[in-house]
């Protein structure tokens, strides 16, 4: 077999150039695509796939967009055919339909790398612990399918804090795509905002004494226009306070060790 | 853990806050948000040096990254203690800062911790960590060779230490009302300073009400510091133990500026004419601060025929400006606002001057 010069480990079988060039790529994507595969073949990657490929291909990726998927996550090498079929599947089933499970695919890559399990464990746990509408649902996986990754108990810190100290509810957390971000992100740029007395968190009844800033302002505007329209502060302020709650957290984690070791 | 579950309703510390909001965004405008996300943070502290301890920490601060910000060079190598003139070269401001209070502090936005301090072989603790701003009311307190020194609130006694470290007080009486807040002041002193220098020829210790020292000792200090008990601006937004803001406490809050006025009045009073008072606090609160003072002064000429003037320390501000964040534009006194890049005070303070 045809195979690169780099091909050396006999149980892998790369795709050959002649089988790649079938599926309508040219000599220097199968290139790539070897050189994708060679770098995963330490971890056993690369037994089929070819038909892993073809699986995008049906789902309506061109060749050049099936590289890029590749570049971004070659991971998806290692996905076996029947897997990948699957998880496609159920990301359909959880309401993403033709063109928004493509974007999904195209812009988070690793989202099938995901078993069909994790994903499923992640949105009942949306869905029951913090009460998303399966619309919602469909919106959060199609605009932050990273959500997926996520560890259930960060999740949660996540939501709670949103919702309960931030006073932002389901509706918005979507439309504004709060998944995309980190609890980190999130909790630096809010309790910078809080300590400054820019945000409140609302009482029993909802209310604020001051109007709080919108959950886009606070997450989507980059660092400038963040720390210039809506914090009021200077580059130098936030570095130190950014340094200063890291350290913060890291305390109150071991404090919180120390009282569960007791 | 639950948000919901951990939320208090009316935690002094909370009460603080709503207080300050109130109060000091009219007080200090757009400068508000940036005191008040540095007072929500952790705190600076300086590490003010022990000469009387052997341990060698010069070194081990200097390694360390810090300085003293006494003795501070700025770029062109100009020691900022040396500029007794003003960059014209013309009027001399009149300060003279004693060598030996060296304070190290952390450059500014850098946030490292400074290490316990250890004891020498006499077992005298090499520094003393404080607010590097509390520091200020001492030097410009401006304790000359000679000097009778009265300390009139003084416990738990960080800048009762920063003025022994001076070496030039011949007698220092050293006064705190709380009996167990003196016996923290008397620790803190022996763990600092040899005894020969605790003896009851240079120094004395008392437990008095401080506003009765008009009718003890009058017109005798050369320098009188009043470093008054207030709402303890950063305390009171920290801690809800002991915390003046809890409901219990309110009547006891609102006789604030009554007491800091009676307490500097006596502070006058003890002074000698021609002598000199510091008057300091660690809130932002202008009832406690300027108005304690206006309120003091006034009494003291009315109903006692005491002459004062207000004592400007914009030589010292202007030293240190590279340090601390100084309120711009104060009416009376000077002020070190906390920010989060030199997160120190805050501190009020203003001097006078008794002329009769
Ligand atoms: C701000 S603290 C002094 C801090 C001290 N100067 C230092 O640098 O460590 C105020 C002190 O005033 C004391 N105090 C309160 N009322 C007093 C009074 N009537 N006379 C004298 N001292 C009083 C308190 O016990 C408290 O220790």
């Amino acid at each position: 077999e045809p195979g690169s010069p780099s091909s050396t480990a006999a149980s892998v079988s790369e795709p050959s150039l002649h089988s790649l060039a079938e599926l309508g790529f040219t000599e220097a994507q199968a290139g790539q695509i070897h050189q994708a595969v060679s770098s995963l073949k330490k971890r056993g990657a690369g037994r089929d796939v070819l038909s892993s490929l073809t699986v995008m291909l049906v789902l309506g990726f061109n060749c050049s967009s099936v590289l890029k998927l590749l570049e971004k996550c070659p991971e998806l090498c290692t996905v076996k055919e029947a897997q990948l079929q699957q998880r496609i599947n159920n990301l359909r089933k959880l309401g993403l339909i033709e063109g928004s499970l493509q974007r999904t695919v195209a812009h988070y890559p690793d989202v099938l790398t995901v078993p069909v399990k994790t994903v499923k464990s992640v949105m009942h746990f949306l869905r029951e612990k913090c009460l998303f509408t399966s619309q919602q649902l469909t919106h959060i996986l199609r605009d932050s399918p990273q959500v997926v990754l996520e560890d259930l108990d960060q999740l949660e810190y996540k939501f709670q804090y949103v919702y309960f100290r931030m006073g932002v509810k389901q509706a918005d957390m979507v439309k504004f795509r709060l998944f995309r971000f980190t609890l980190d992100e999130v909790r630096c740029r809010h309790a910078f905002l809080e300590r400054r007395g820019f945000y409140q968190t609302p009482d029993k009844k909802g209310q604020t004494l001051i109007i709080n800033p919108r959950l886009d302002s606070v997450l989507h505007s980059d660092l400038d226009s963040f720390l210039t329209h809506v914090a009021q502060a200077s580059a130098e302020e936030y570095r130190v306070f950014q340094k200063l709650l890291a350290r913060e957290w890291k305390e109150e984690e071991l404090q919180q060790g120390g009282i569960q070791a007791e | 853990e639950k948000w919901a579950a951990t939320r208090v309703k009316h935690p002094p510390t909370r009460l603080a806050l709503q207080h300050f909001d109130a109060t000091y965004s009219g007080q200090l405008g757009k400068i508000w948000p940036s005191v008040r996300v540095a007072l929500l943070s952790e705190r600076k502290y300086g590490a003010l040096l022990n000469h009387f301890s052997n341990h060698n920490v010069l070194e081990d601060l200097q390694s360390q990254g810090c300085s003293d910000f006494i003795s501070y060079r700025d770029e062109e190598g100009r020691c900022f203690c040396e500029s007794t003139a003003d960059s014209d070269g013309q009027q001399p401001s009149g300060l003279q800062l004693s060598p030996n209070i060296q304070c190290f502090v952390f450059p500014r936005g850098d946030v490292t911790r400074f290490q316990p301090a250890r004891p020498d072989l006499c077992g005298l603790l090499s520094h003393y960590l404080m607010d590097a701003a509390s520091v200020l009311p001492c030097l410009a307190l401006d304790v000359q060779e000679g000097h009778n020194v009265l300390d009139l609130c003084a416990a738990p006694g960080g800048k009762t230490l920063a003025l022994l470290q001076t070496q030039s007080i011949s007698f220092l009486c050293v006064n705190d009302a709380s009996v167990s807040r003196t016996m923290r002041l008397r620790k803190v002193l022996n763990s600092y300073v040899p005894k020969e220098f605790l003896t009851n020829e240079k120094l004395r210790i008392t437990s008095f009400d401080g506003t009765q020292w008009g009718d003890i000792e009058r017109n005798t200090f050369d320098r009188v510091l009043v470093d008054v008990p207030c709402t303890t601006d950063r305390h009171s937004l920290m801690e809800d133990d002991n915390n003046i803001f809890s409901k219990n406490r309110i009547g006891e809050r609102r006789r604030l500026p009554q007491l800091q006025a009676e307490l500097l009045l006596a502070g006058i009073q003890a002074a000698c004419p021609g002598g000199e008072i510091l008057y300091s606090t660690c809130t932002l609160s202008q009832s406690q601060n300027q108005s304690v003072v206006e309120q003091a002064v006034f009494v003291a000429r009315e109903n006692h025929d005491i002459q004062l003037q207000v004592v400007s320390l914009r030589p010292l501000t202007q030293m240190f400006q590279n340090t601390f964040y100084f309120a711009p534009d104060l009416r009376l006194g000077e002020m070190v606002l906390p920010h989060l890049t030199s997160n120190f005070g805050p501190i009020y303070m203003c001097k006078l001057r008794r002329l009769t």
